[in-house]
């Protein structure tokens, strides 16, 4: 699937002043370059009220982290907000985080900086229609065979659905068989099924700004978008993933799992497993040599990068 | 480099117009030129209006002949009788100021060139009579002063100008539609950091055509204006943003920014650069990135938005040509006219089931029905698509040509007036806009990628007999209070203002019927 635009942008030659760091000038993860998350005046708190419940929080803070402090009127899911790292998100795609404000209306709460003298309502018709709306178009996206899932019981999409009393979806769920993107089953590490994917760019976010390794990006538009691969490889076995295993752990559904526990929370159904629950799978190629976690891609890139071949790069067929 | 000639001045002159959809421009400019050495013999930029093309213009003594659809035997007849102390004998002949510096235009009342009175000509008055990079021309049409002159002088004074005229923003892609723009101005003034000011005339939708043919036909008052306004927020940069696809407006663009540097000391570099031809990449924050390289256009998370986090995180003042030009207007002290809340004039491009789309332009007091007079409608008028690619659909025309009445009439406000006949059926007009907004959105955030795939799916059930106007509604509603950027915001827009205005045809295409006889795949 080809990523590239119908051309080339050009650059202007125009000064600027984000600083580059030399490692990850080379990472092109497919994304916006979004603005940081914060309020106008900053080492500043700001006192909101949320639901009529006043409530301080520090200048850098979100609604979210508002919303968060108070026992809120109605349930705000934020699925792909993710609050344990700085490096990942804000990305504010799936806006199943709307709430209603008096100063600007619906606002994703994830990414919106809550300023001083807010006034904030989670129990609206318009704001919790907007997240329920969100959900379903989230879950009319997605695999929904929950039970030969590994993540199964610990999927933040299963989660928030549960939580939000989701027992029909109003746009049904992805079950066009023909549809299906085939499982990605090549690498011995991370296993991918695509039609479990959200594109909530945590896995993409860890992958180049946590890690640094430059592998996942966001590829295609409109309904063709994917995670794809930073070399253009097909699958994750030509990527040159080094199998860290961060992005299957920020994964917040079934999208990414460690093969190890690919099979862990499935319910046993005699034949019917992950790998042929979709039909298709990638298996890898059964004569390719692997002597440690990093794909062989990795060491061919070791290898272009280096002046001489170095002793870890691993032998080609002509040695 | 030397500033191109002039077309302005004491003289015989022809004028021959090159830009836009046609391509005999530049065979009729050799053709003249071969015929004559004594007369002066200037290309000028398109009128906007397409039925004309190839025009030209037989200038003298305050006379000038209009020739529409000129052919190579015409201009050398034309140049031959001009250098021989006469004008050529055509149907629209205007007598006007010798200096006139915009175009002058003949009554609406001869046939062939009406499309060229409707409407007023103040942005677009130097469309086709000015020489498009000529300083002179342009000094002459400023009383000599250039606004960025005026505006190094005192750069305070420009903002409050703007203020003060409580000036509104233009068209898709500018970083302050329909409000007023001096808000981003102030903001982008008091973000740390040195501001950027991008003009905007990315769009790939064809029938959007006001910010192409200003850049081709008057670049030096959408350049001049931007430049004031880069002196008046204190900017090092002006940017000039085109799709790929249109090198004949980033070649004149670059003859302005030339020809202005050589005039003045170039204290601010203006630099004109390429994007994608794909609809996104005229969305102002993916305008941002594509100039910044990214090898993949995506809308920015905001708030905050460009006037805070721009080109390079940068404070941007970004705005469509469209925008810059009634700048000019405001700065030039001229009476912008129009109703107060949004005054100057508006520009429509008026396309559809029509002979040749035409550019023309209103007064905000005007109305929408003053288009007709522009173009030659095929059959009936029965549905007119305002406001672009997702704009909205409705069979009144008497709608005022200003921001507030535009957004009233739940119409889009990107200078597009699409006029269809009785054959159009409008459940599959509206049905054709949710399927484009499928296939060309950025892929980022879930209203506008997953909703419009829905969009299209209820769109689809109407054609299998069943007609969801509840679910419609509340996802449409969604994917507008909702989706990131102005794409998914306006996406759903075409489906419900079909649904206002068309609903019976709605409930017969649920009863397997197409009213308009237009889709032949209804089921029974």
């Amino acid at each position: 699937m080809s990523t590239d635009q119908s051309s080339t942008p050009r650059v202007p030659d125009v000064e600027n002043p984000q600083p580059t760091m030399p490692l990850t000038e080379d990472i092109r993860p497919g994304t916006a370059n979004d603005p940081p998350v914060e309020t106008v005046e900053p080492d500043r708190t700001a006192t909101l009220t949320v639901d009529g419940e006043s409530v301080t929080v520090s200048a850098e803070s979100t609604l979210l982290d508002a919303t968060e402090e108070t026992d809120t009127d109605d349930y705000v899911p934020a699925l792909c907000s993710y609050d344990e790292h700085d490096e990942i998100g804000p990305r504010s795609e799936c806006r199943t985080c709307m709430v209603e404000t008096e100063e600007h209306g619906v606002v994703p709460s994830c990414s919106f900086p809550a300023q001083d003298g807010m006034t904030v309502r989670t129990d609206t018709t318009e704001a919790s229609e907007a997240r329920d709306v969100n959900l379903d178009l989230l879950l009319s996206n997605h695999n929904l065979r929950c039970t030969t899932c590994g993540k199964n019981g610990r999927c933040e999409l299963q989660d928030v659905s549960i939580e939000n009393d989701v027992v029909e979806p109003r746009y049904g769920v992805f079950d066009d068989r023909d549809a299906y993107e085939p499982l990605d089953d090549s690498s011995p590490f991370i296993q991918i099924d695509r039609n479990k994917c959200i594109l909530c760019n945590r896995c993409v976010e860890a992958c180049n700004d946590v890690q640094v390794e430059g592998v996942l990006r966001i590829e295609g538009s409109g309904e063709d978008t994917r995670i794809g691969f930073q070399n253009d490889a097909e699958t994750m076995m030509d990527s040159t993933c080094v199998s860290c295993g961060h992005c299957a752990t920020v994964c917040p559904t079934g999208a990414l799992v460690e093969q190890g526990l690919t099979d862990a929370a499935t319910i046993p159904l005699p034949g019917f497993t992950q790998e042929n629950s979709i039909g298709k799978t990638v298996e890898a190629e059964n004569d390719r040599f692997q002597p440690g976690p990093a794909t062989p891609m990795k060491g061919d890139q070791k290898s272009e990068s280096a002046a001489e071949p170095t002793a870890e790069s691993p032998p080609t067929e002509d040695d | 480099m030397a500033t191109p000639k002039g077309a302005i001045g004491n003289g015989p002159v022809v004028r021959v117009a090159i830009g836009g959809d046609h391509d005999a421009g530049p065979e009729l400019l050799r053709a003249a030129r071969d015929a004559t050495e004594d007369v002066r013999v200037v290309a000028v930029g398109p009128t906007g209006a397409d039925s004309l093309a190839p025009l030209v213009l037989a200038t003298q003594n305050g006379t000038t002949a209009f020739v529409p659809q000129c052919t190579v035997a015409n201009v050398t007849t034309i140049v031959e009788t001009l250098e021989n102390g006469s004008l050529p004998d055509t149907a629209a002949t205007v007598e006007h100021d010798p200096g006139a510096t915009s175009m002058p235009t003949p009554p609406a009342a001869i046939d062939t060139t009406a499309v060229l009175g409707v409407g007023s000509r103040r942005v677009l008055g130097g469309c086709g009579w000015r020489a498009p990079a000529s300083v002179a021309d342009y000094r002459v049409s400023r009383d000599d002063e250039l606004l960025a002159e005026r505006a190094i002088d005192d750069p305070d004074a420009v903002h409050e100008r703007v203020a003060d005229a409580a000036l509104r923003g233009r068209g898709r892609g500018d970083g302050s539609t329909d409000a007023p723009i001096s808000g981003v101005w102030t903001t982008a003034t008091e973000t740390d950091g040195k501001p950027v000011v991008v003009v905007n005339a990315n769009e790939a939708d064809d029938h959007a055509r006001a910010d192409r043919l200003l850049l081709e036909s008057a670049p030096l008052a959408v350049l001049d204006a931007a430049l004031a306004t880069a002196h008046a927020v204190d900017a090092t940069d002006v940017l000039v943003y085109t799709n790929d696809a249109e090198a004949l407006a980033r070649e004149r663009a670059q003859e302005a920014a030339d020809a202005l540097a050589a005039d003045r000391d170039p204290d601010i570099p203006i630099q004109v650069v390429a994007g994608p031809d794909a609809y996104t990449a005229g969305e102002m924050t993916m305008a941002l990135e594509a100039m910044e390289g990214n090898d993949r256009l995506e809308a920015r998370r905001r708030p905050p938005g460009p006037d805070q986090y721009g080109l390079y995180g940068r404070p941007t003042v970004i705005h469509t040509p469209r925008t810059f030009a009634q700048v000019g207007q405001a700065l030039a002290d001229n009476d912008l006219g129009g109703v107060p809340g949004d005054p100057g004039t508006r520009l429509f491009t008026v396309a559809g089931d029509v002979d040749a789309p035409a550019t023309i332009e209103l007064p905000t007091d005007a109305t929408l029905a003053d288009v007709r007079g522009a173009v030659a409608l095929d059959g009936g008028l029965k549905t007119a698509c305002v406001g672009g690619r997702f704009g909205g659909l409705t069979r009144d025309l008497d709608v005022p040509a200003s921001a507030a009445g535009l957004r009233g009439a739940r119409l889009g406000t990107n200078g597009v007036i699409e006029l269809f006949d009785e054959s159009t059926c409008t459940v599959a007009l509206a049905g054709q806009r949710a399927k484009l907004a499928r296939e060309e959105n950025c892929g980022r955030c879930v209203p506008c990628r997953e909703g419009s795939k829905q969009l299209v799916e209820l769109l689809r059930d109407v054609y299998d007999g069943e007609y969801q106007d509840g679910m419609l509604r509340e996802l449409a509603r969604t994917m507008r209070e909702t989706s990131t950027c102005e794409f998914g915001q306006e996406a759903s827009r075409p489906v419900t203002t079909a649904m206002e205005s068309f609903e019976p045809e709605f409930r017969a295409h649920a009863d397997g019927r197409c009213p308009s006889g237009s889709c032949d795949h209804v089921s029974s």
